[in-house]
């Protein structure tokens, strides 16, 4: 990838700059040649992956690192992106928003600072992968459990910061302190952190006065040098509930039933259902079932369901803690689910550690189409409510027919909300078929914007689109934050643009890829 | 899958361990591969099962490949292939890329140790 200098900086500047960061952090660790500015394009770009292109990146390895190569971006005007370990894949991956930008790749702070078995807590450095933390407590054999997302390469600080999810849940709800760095250098730690001698920082959330930390998550105010994050003890029992259903319109009876039992914490973590189509893209090629260019027919549909053994929705009630208690929820549950249907589901007794572990197998399905190719997700949340869900399972299932896209969907019950991915494959290399993605995708934005229901992270082309969606009191949300960008990062610095907060030296770049 | 043992590599610079025989090379390789590349690249990973299902089960294993060229193993790292995301420097410093293509281009055969 050739050189893209930032907006505004000349190459002279821009090399100027390079040199002072080779200073701080040793030539090995400036890495800018188009060798390098390759490795950190999105790989499974929905659009033009030079439309976030990196200029290069800076690998510190330490938080005084961290603060030199701060002081010389401020110095030089130059705009940098912090990535944990790069593998936001669907969101961006390890590229930047804005073209140009210089990435702070943060995969050498790789510490696992403490895990405390006793109070179930982790400090970790952004570098830690899910692997080796997993590694870490099954080497030591501490009997905590980590939320593993899908896509288990990446980094752990980084996907809580992302607010990714797992079936234990939201992973960014279990962040309790942080270290960060401002964008104008200071050292600063949150909640019971902010105390010299802190003994509670990664027990209690809140410390005095405000909070600070779901300020960071998601946003571009700060730089997380270390992150404290709440691990589950581990469960001494786990039951199962297979639940396959066949139709598509038993979404709404299944979320009716299941809600008040998640609310009321007989089920704990994220009730998932899925549709029929992720037991298909891992393990096969799209061709198998059907060539045309339209969506996939009904007709197939049986097929894959007969294949697989699966149903139209699958999913799987979990209860994991005391066995006792998990027999008493069981009942509950069962007779909850029979106050609905007079199908009976397989229950699986297992013991409460049969994690697999991380996996990077998921990243399979984006060989859907044969060649080379990618996914996004479109993901909004809404009410945990059955007839809701069933209307809008029904009003995206026909946005995808209309572009001729597979339809993949999975709904998280939390008790109260809802999150809708809404799973998007395409073949990389179908310029035509890329277009009717990004057309899917801003009809999906549109449609739920009309619904009240709005996306909780988007990959790095639809963030303005996304952050528009949020228009409360004409977007005062968006001023709010901005104000605050401005005033925490005065030159800008900071990842500009990330989920669609613009500091003012590239407010103009607003809206543009 | 991984032996908990590598954990050590993310905190050891391998570059810091200096001039190595060709054997030394591969054996460290292995253990970067194993870190590095073992998640996907071996038996039941991701990358095994479309290499796989590209050129066929007898290709899928990199650790059983005879036909894999130093020159092809970089340009497949750093610039990506199929659905292989690019791997960065930071993420696999070219001592390590150097040891892991040693290991996976080193002669295999019933002879060898």
């Amino acid at each position: 990838m050739k050189l893209i200098l930032p907006p505004g900086v000349t190459a002279a500047r821009f090399e100027q700059a390079m040199a002072a960061f080779a200073r701080v952090l040793g030539k090995e660790w400036v890495l800018a040649t188009d060798e390098d500015r390759e490795t950190y394009l999105d790989m499974y770009s929905p659009g033009r992956e030079e439309s976030h292109a990196a200029a290069g990146a800076l690998a510190p390895a330490s938080v005084e690192q961290v603060q030199a190569v701060l002081k010389v971006a401020n110095e030089f005007h130059i705009p940098l992106w912090p990535i944990s370990r790069g593998k936001n894949f669907g969101y961006g991956g390890a590229a930047p928003r804005l073209s140009g930008t210089v990435m702070l790749d943060l995969g050498r702070l790789n510490q696992i600072i403490e895990v405390n078995e006793k109070q179930g807590y982790c400090i970790l450095e952004p570098g830690v992968g899910f692997f080796d933390l997993w590694d870490y407590l099954k080497q030591n054999k501490i009997p905590l459990q980590m939320g593993i997302p899908g896509n288990g390469w990446g980094s752990v600080v980084g996907n809580a910061l992302e607010r990714g999810f797992s079936p234990l849940g939201d992973h960014s709800s279990n962040i309790c302190g942080m270290e960060i760095l401002l964008p104008t250098g200071e050292l600063v730690r949150t909640g019971m952190g902010a105390m010299a001698n802190g003994k509670a920082w990664p027990l209690f959330k809140h410390g005095f006065g405000p909070s600070w930390d779901q300020m960071v998550v998601q946003g571009n105010y700060a730089i997380v040098t270390k992150l404290c994050l709440w691990l589950k003890q581990e469960d001494e029992a786990a039951i199962t509930v297979d639940v396959k259903l066949d139709k598509p319109q038993e979404l709404q009876w299944y979320t009716e039933a299941v809600t008040p039992l998640r609310l009321r914490g007989v089920l704990d973590g994220l009730v998932r259902i899925t549709s029929y189509q992720s037991a298909a893209t891992v393990p096969t090629l799209r061709s198998e079932w059907y060539q045309g260019k339209d969506s996939i027919p009904d007709s197939v549909i049986p097929l894959m369901m007969k294949r697989f053994n699966v149903g139209w929705w699958n999913g799987a009630l979990r209860l994991a803690g005391y066995s006792d208690v998990c027999e008493a929820n069981l009942r509950r549950v069962l007779d909850r689910v029979a106050k609905f249907t007079k199908q009976e589901f397989k229950v699986i007794r297992g013991p409460g550690n049969a994690s697999p572990g991380p996996s990077t197998y998921p990243l399979q399905m984006t060989n859907w189409y044969g060649g080379r190719g990618g996914h996004i997700g479109y993901s909004p949340v809404m009410p945990a409510d059955g007839k809701l869900v069933q209307e809008q399972f029904e009003r995206t299932r026909r946005r995808y027919q209309e572009f001729g896209l597979d339809y993949s969907g999975t709904f998280y019950n939390d008790g109260r909300s809802v999150t809708n991915v809404n799973l998007i494959l395409y073949g990389k290399d179908d310029a035509e078929q890329k277009e009717r993605v990004r057309k899917l995708f801003l009809a999906l934005i549109a449609d739920a914007r009309e619904q009240g229901y709005g996306e909780y992270r988007t990959h790095l082309s639809y963030m303005d689109d996304v952050a528009a969606s949020y228009d409360f009191n004409n977007h005062s949300l968006l001023r709010l934050n901005e104000r605050v960008k401005d005033a925490l990062d005065p030159n800008g610095i900071l990842a500009p643009g990330r989920n669609g907060i613009w500091p003012k030296a590239y407010r103009a770049q607003r809206g543009k890829l | 899958m991984r032996a908990a043992s590598l954990l050590l590599l993310s905190v050891l610079p391998l570059a810091a361990l200096g001039a190595q025989t060709p054997a030394q090379l591969a054996a460290r390789g292995q253990q970067a591969f194993a870190h590095r590349c073992g998640m996907c690249h071996r038996e039941g990973g991701t990358g095994t099962f479309i290499l796989a299902r590209r050129l066929g089960a007898d290709k899928s294993l990199l650790e059983k490949r005879t036909d894999l060229q130093p020159l092809y193993l970089r340009t497949v790292v750093r610039w990506g292939i199929g659905n292989m995301p690019r791997i960065s420097r930071v993420e696999l410093p070219e001592s390590d890329l150097e040891a892991v293509t040693a290991y996976l281009t080193a002669p295999k055969g019933p002879a060898a140790p």
